[in-house]
């Protein structure tokens, strides 16, 4: 394993605490109708995203997915912003007309969450291109879900990206659940990293709830990618904490399958991992929470406080001129 | 007549190590052909029970539902299901209750490992589907089949054709914690992460049951020094770093590198070395499986105590000698002249 230094370690922390601090309080907001439109959660797959960003700088770009919020915080989007946007206010990352499933950075190489189910595929290979015909070192992460796993989109993304030799990393954010349909019930392969084998790629399957296997398997892979030797296809397996979407009465899942995930909480994990190690100390990890608790506070009552954008803005940024 | 006791793991043949060096993936689907052939060879063999671990890939339900048996009847049997090693070590523990003659695995050396946790004396067959394999044989399912149905029924010696196999035990802080069949490594990684061992630069200390040239993984970098076989009653100590010797040796598929070795010795069973790495991980059998947390003290031990191991070789060779294989399934053959 790459070395992790004591900053990398603390900032691995902040971001998984500051997601969860945003996705518990997203949920509030919503069930208190503050929030409009949908709101699709991360907690519990912190380890994922934050461990693949630990890998990446803001030159590197990610595609996203409806539950994007997780990626857009480890990539460094800032949550004031974020939040504003899910207020659908005019301070918020997308002027507040993309809400919670279209949240984009391009400056920090964030190139938008979105709401169609594999569509993240085929927008990976476009700055996979880029950078192999550049010959710039940027590396792409496209996220999809087991649900996305299954679409076209995805199996001719990763067909192209691995006949070009793209520099993309395919990570397969396998929560057991497409909406409400596990995963033994749409998938015939029971690890979807068994498919990298089809498209000449290498894959493999790691523990999602391990935020270190997850930046281990993600530091192969990106140096891969950067090193011209092409895509990897990396299934974390792990689980989410609240439903599909906010409302979901998540009659699917079973008390034991709650508790299960629970004792695997990555944030928990890590935590009691790093302190046994004498690497970071509960004091200095306590702090942490509560700069994540006041940063969230804080970003709620910038987006409370900010104006909704003006009608005449209604048409501003919808679409591109090409001209 | 006895029951024959499959265990086969899912997740072997796929580690990291298909990103890192270029091991091929060893295919759920190949699994369930080798346990197919498994399967007919018991019952061409007159073998009358079978019973198999159950695993997330449902590999046991998939051979029998695209196989005509005879007479074999197979189930799968109940035990947990977690998706982790330890239902590999349970169901050993269920199949060994359930009065196994042996117990066929399918899995690399990390498999082996843990089915030894819980197969006490009863013989284990073991089938090489995994990135390392050292411990288990490259073979054909339908010989190994045939062995372990000589085995249940009784036709060749149990004591003759298996050998009592050797295990590095761990102490940590002089208490038990966990056993190895073939390597123990020290690594300077911090985390488990994803568990597989490849960078050289990172290893610190070997301990190893056997040391035989020709396989691949960290046993080979004390069997290209000198070879220690899985049946002699030594093991070897290897300390990582210059000022000593190096060697040229197969790490993992595709991964034949340098390794400066600063000092080595041979262990005689029942000798216990205390180990000087600190912080870090120990990998057993090639996979880092425990932290090492600061102030803790290592040591291992070469014992006797591994499971019992069928030559499949010596087997079907007794078998052959004792005529065994005239005999079986032998019907009149009408005479055509």
């Amino acid at each position: 394993m790459a070395e992790l230094t004591q900053d990398q370690l603390l900032w691995i922390y902040d971001r998984m605490r500051l997601i969860r601090e945003f996705e518990n309080r997203a949920s509030a907001l919503f069930a208190a109708g503050k929030l409009p439109g949908f709101v699709h959660l991360y907690a519990g797959e912190e380890a994922i995203g934050v461990g693949i960003m630990a890998n990446l700088t803001d030159r590197d770009f990610i595609t996203s997915t409806h539950r994007g919020h997780g990626h857009c915080i480890a990539k460094g989007v800032e949550v004031n912003g974020m939040m504003a946007e899910l207020y659908g206010k005019a301070t918020g990352s997308c002027k507040g007309k993309g809400g919670s499933m279209h949240i984009a950075d391009v400056d920090k190489g964030m190139l938008g969450a979105n709401g169609i189910v594999g569509a993240g595929g085929p927008l990976a290979c476009g700055p996979g291109l880029m950078a192999k015909v550049k010959g710039t070192d940027q590396v792409t992460i496209c996220f999809f879900g087991d649900g996305a796993a299954e679409q076209g989109t995805m199996h001719e993304s990763m067909n192209l990206a691995s006949i070009w030799k793209l520099p993309v990393v395919f990570v397969c954010e396998n929560n057991g659940y497409a909406e409400s349909t596990p995963v033994h019930y749409h998938s015939a392969s029971k690890d979807i990293a068994d498919r990298a084998t089809a498209y000449n790629m290498p894959g493999f399957t790691v523990n999602g709830t391990d935020v270190f296997a997850v930046y281990e398997a993600a530091h192969e892979a990106v140096a891969r990618a950067r090193r011209g030797e092409g895509p990897t296809l990396l299934e974390a397996k792990g689980f989410r904490y609240f439903g599909h979407f906010e409302g979901d009465p998540l009659s699917y899942r079973t008390e034991e399958e709650i508790a299960k995930n629970k004792s695997n909480d990555p944030i928990d994990q890590f935590r009691r991992r790093v302190i046994d190690r004498e690497l970071l100390s509960a004091a200095t990890l306590d702090e942490i929470d509560a700069r994540s608790k006041a940063a969230i506070d804080a970003a709620v009552e910038f987006a409370e406080a900010s104006p909704y954008p003006e009608l005449s803005e209604l048409m501003t940024d919808v679409y591109v001129s090409y001209r | 007549m006895s029951t024959v006791g499959i265990i086969a793991n899912p997740a072997s043949g796929k580690d990291i190590r298909r990103l890192v060096a270029h091991a091929s993936v060893f295919d759920n689907n190949e699994k369930i052909n080798i346990l197919q052939r498994v399967l007919l060879a018991l019952d061409a063999m007159g073998v009358k029970r079978v019973a198999i671990m159950p695993d997330y890939y449902g590999l046991g339900e998939r051979a029998i539902d695209g196989v005509k048996l005879a007479s074999l009847r197979v189930d799968v049997i109940d035990s947990p299901m977690t998706s982790t090693e330890g239902d590999s070590t349970v169901a050993a523990a269920r199949l060994r209750e359930l009065g196994a003659a042996c117990i066929i695995v399918l899995g690399g050396d990390g498999t082996n490992r843990v089915v030894a946790k819980g197969c006490g004396s009863t013989p284990i067959v073991p089938i090489s589907t995994g990135t390392n394999n050292v411990f288990p044989v490259m073979v054909e399912g339908t010989v190994a089949g045939m062995a372990a149905g000589l085995l249940a029924l009784g036709a060749v010696d149990a004591e003759n054709t298996t050998y009592q196999a050797k295990r590095l035990e761990v102490y940590i802080d002089q208490e038990l914690a966990d056993i190895a069949l073939v390597d123990l490594v020290t690594s300077s990684d911090l985390f488990i992460g994803t568990r597989a061992i490849w960078d050289p630069s990172h290893i610190r200390e070997i301990v190893l049951a056997q040391a035989v040239p020709g396989r691949i993984g960290l046993s080979a970098v004390g069997s290209c020094i000198q070879a220690v076989g899985a049946q002699h009653d030594t093991g070897m100590y290897l300390e990582i770093g210059t000022g000593g010797t190096q060697v040229l040796a197969p790490l993992g598929p595709g991964l034949v590198t340098r390794i400066a070795v600063r000092e080595h010795h041979l262990m005689a069973v029942g000798d216990e070395v205390r180990l000087k790495s600190e912080a870090g991980t120990i990998a057993l059998d090639g996979e880092r499986q425990i932290e090492i947390y600061p102030r803790q003290t290592v040591s291992v031990r070469l014992t006797n105590n591994g499971p019992r191991v069928v030559d499949i070789g010596r087997c079907m060779a007794e078998a052959t000698r004792r005529g065994v294989f005239q005999r079986l399934g032998a019907e009149p053959i009408a005479d055509s002249r």
